[in-house]
């Protein structure tokens, strides 16, 4: 099983009390509490994170895109793939991902992706996501057409990397005359594609007959397991077998010399839980933006939200995993054997989690050869 | 006639249409909110003309319309409905986007309709103010917005006194949507619409709630610049309904103005 680092480059450095003001610390938490010399140095550090667990031995590294939020300031995906592409030399870079239905331009979209992949060598994983409901509002993208603009923008994107140009795309939502783009991707037929899921049937059986890797995000195992069955009924429509490398996912994780050191970095994924997710349904799920189906199984899929949970709640829901190294990797390995999945990406920065205790963790997980190897011993155990 | 329930096919799309009265046809185009069908203004008015109230494509019980982007599909699809409907040349009145529905019918085809009543429209950018984002609140904060006082609304009990059934859910559902789907980008308004204006030189009649939290009442004063042959009657104590906010005095003024002498 592989395992890839994670942080979403949190802006917390604000008075909690300052964001409780607000109906939520997405879209309107007044960015007046955006601090640009913080942000500045808060890059260089996060940067030096993923350069360190590049070295540590992960075998990915991953990023995200979130808008008008302090709990995410990575505001450009490709921006970022392409400097981890440059600073990095081994890990996968996985972009998960870009957000495709608020993409107005897919070339420009596809040339920077395969930019991206030129300046790492080849080791771009190219995730696509239809977004939270916050990219939405803050792109302006008519939620109504969230799916099929995914849909379209990825068929174009493809297009661009896969057919010779020039070209011309008339779809519904994209209108291109002249399709060249003259930067194509390194790795052929394309870089790999990787689809996260939440809630979505639809998503996991799109997912399934094209054989992306599909990655359910910290849902509940049964939940995990039911959307793997929609991964797999779409494979099965398509022909195709599903192998443990087909699947990943999601969770929080920190390690540190003792547990009660661990225990107490592990406080920081509480924030991403709760705190920077509370807002009005309309903010996350804007009308149309899911189909019935998916708002009613994104209903069972959280009969409690996270938000609800206590801090020893969401450890004992392997939500947030945050031990010595050697219990680390027992929960590791107990997640592989309950999802069969071949890739565990873990949340492991959060909130105000400092650099010396992320370096820590990253070191403990990561590190090949260290006698904790977490990574070691779970490649072991899948092989 | 008393009024009952039909469904009409035009353009392919089944379309759910309150039918009564006597007299001259009048087309009635709902807001956001929905077909409410012959609530009191409109059984007053039902006196002394025969209303077509349709539910919008995309709306309701009406057939789905996915095809649909702007307001202007809708405008040309009720221009269409009005041949199909053998209205001849119908008075046409509409709400909130309804009303800049009607609005844009008129600028398309002046001739294909008699006297106009706008009330409280969208469709125009207001100078100053802003039209409220209706999909950016939960629905009890939206609907506090929408009415000025819930205390003076006769049939408030009647239309929101209980929880709605799971059918209810859906049809609110399907009504936001399909707002969404026309009215999402430019928000709420068309930038050409005021260019076309002030071809319409039907008789207009313009209707707004001073304290309207919707769409502000300066666009009522900008539809009544820009429309020819309009007068702009507000409201006092009145916020975005003006039909259910104030039935009897709104029906007065829809009767007054339909029945008034020929200019």
């Amino acid at each position: 099983m592989k395992l890839y680092y994670f942080s979403e480059m949190p802006h917390h450095e604000f008075p909690d009390e300052e964001g409780l003001k607000y109906p939520s610390l997405r879209l309107e938490f007044p960015n007046r509490f955006f601090n640009p010399a913080i942000a500045a140095s808060n890059y260089q550090r996060y940067l030096d994170e993923y350069e360190f667990a590049d070295q540590a031995g992960f075998d990915g590294l991953m990023i995200n895109e979130h808008h008008s939020t302090p709990s995410c300031v990575n505001v450009g995906v490709n921006m970022t793939a392409a400097v981890l592409g440059r600073i990095t030399r081994r890990a996968k870079i996985l972009l998960l991902g870009n957000i495709l239905p608020i993409e107005d331009n897919p070339v420009r979209m596809a040339e920077q992706i395969a930019m991206a992949d030129l300046i790492s060598g080849g080791r771009v994983l190219s995730g696509f996501v239809r977004g939270v409901g916050v990219e939405t509002w803050w792109a302006n993208t008519n939620p109504v057409h969230n799916r099929e603009r995914f849909e379209e923008c990825h068929d174009l994107v493809l297009k661009c990397w896969t057919d010779p140009g020039p070209f011309r795309w008339e779809g519904k939502h994209y209108h291109f005359r002249h399709v060249n783009p003259w930067c194509l991707p390194l790795q052929k037929p394309h870089p790999p594609i990787w689809v996260p899921g939440t809630a979505s049937p639809e998503t996991a059986i799109w997912a399934g007959q094209r054989g992306y890797t599909y990655v359910p995000f910290l849902v509940p195992f049964d939940i995990a397991r039911e959307l793997f069955d929609y991964y797999r009924q779409g494979a099965a429509e398509a022909g195709r077998t599903v192998t443990p490398d087909n699947l990943g996912f999601l969770i929080c994780a920190v390690t540190a010399d003792t547990r009660a050191k661990a225990l107490e970095a592990g406080r920081h994924f509480v924030w991403r839980m709760g705190p920077t997710l509370r807002a009005p349904l309309e903010f996350m799920s804007p009308v149309g933006m899911r189909s019935r189906a998916g708002n009613q199984f994104a209903l069972r899929a959280r009969p409690r939200s996270l938000a609800a949970m206590s801090y020893e709640e969401l450890i004992a829901e392997h939500f947030i995993i945050a031990s010595t190294p050697d219990e680390v990797a027992d929960r590791f390995a107990y997640i592989q054997k309950e999802l069969g999945i071949g890739h565990l990406l873990l949340e492991a920065q959060e909130s105000r989690m400092d650099h010396p205790t992320t370096m820590r963790s990253i070191e403990l997980m990561g590190a090949e050869g260290h006698p904790h190897d977490g990574r070691a011993r779970l490649i072991g155990a899948a092989d | 006639m008393e009024p009952r329930e039909e469904t009409m096919s035009v353009g392919g799309i089944d379309v759910h249409v309150w039918k009564g009265g006597r007299g001259d046809p009048l087309l009635v185009l709902h807001g956001a909110g929905g077909n409410r069908g012959f609530t009191r203004w409109l059984r007053q008015v039902a006196e002394r003309y025969t209303v077509w109230a349709p539910t919008h494509p995309g709306f309701g019980r009406s057939g789905d319309a996915d095809w649909m982007e702007t307001v202007d599909d809708l405008a040309r699809f009720y221009l269409w409905f009005i041949e199909a409907a053998g209205l001849g040349r119908p008075h046409l009145l509409g709400q909130s986007i309804g009303g800049w529905t009607a609005a844009e019918m008129a600028a398309m085809s002046p001739r294909a309709i008699d006297r106009l009543v706008l009330v409280s429209p969208a469709g125009l950018k207001p100078e100053t103010g802003e039209i409220l984002d209706v999909f950016y609140y939960p629905a009890p904060q939206l609907r506090a917005m929408t009415v000025h006082d819930p205390k003076t609304i006769p049939e408030w009990e009647e239309l929101y006194g209980r929880p709605p059934t799971p059918a209810e859910v859906e049809i609110a559902t399907r009504n936001q949507e399909m707002t969404a789907r026309l009215a999402w980008k430019p928000y709420m308004h068309n930038p050409r619409l005021a260019h076309f204006l002030p071809r319409v030189t039907n008789p207009a009649l313009i209707v707004w709630g001073r304290e309207d939290r919707i769409v502000p009442v300066e666009c009522g004063e900008q539809y009544r610049r820009l429309l020819p042959n309009a007068t702009l009657s507000v409201l006092e104590g009145c916020g975005h309904l003006p039909p259910i906010e104030q039935p009897d005095a709104f029906a007065r003024l829809v009767i007054d103005f339909l029945g008034g002498a020929r200019p």
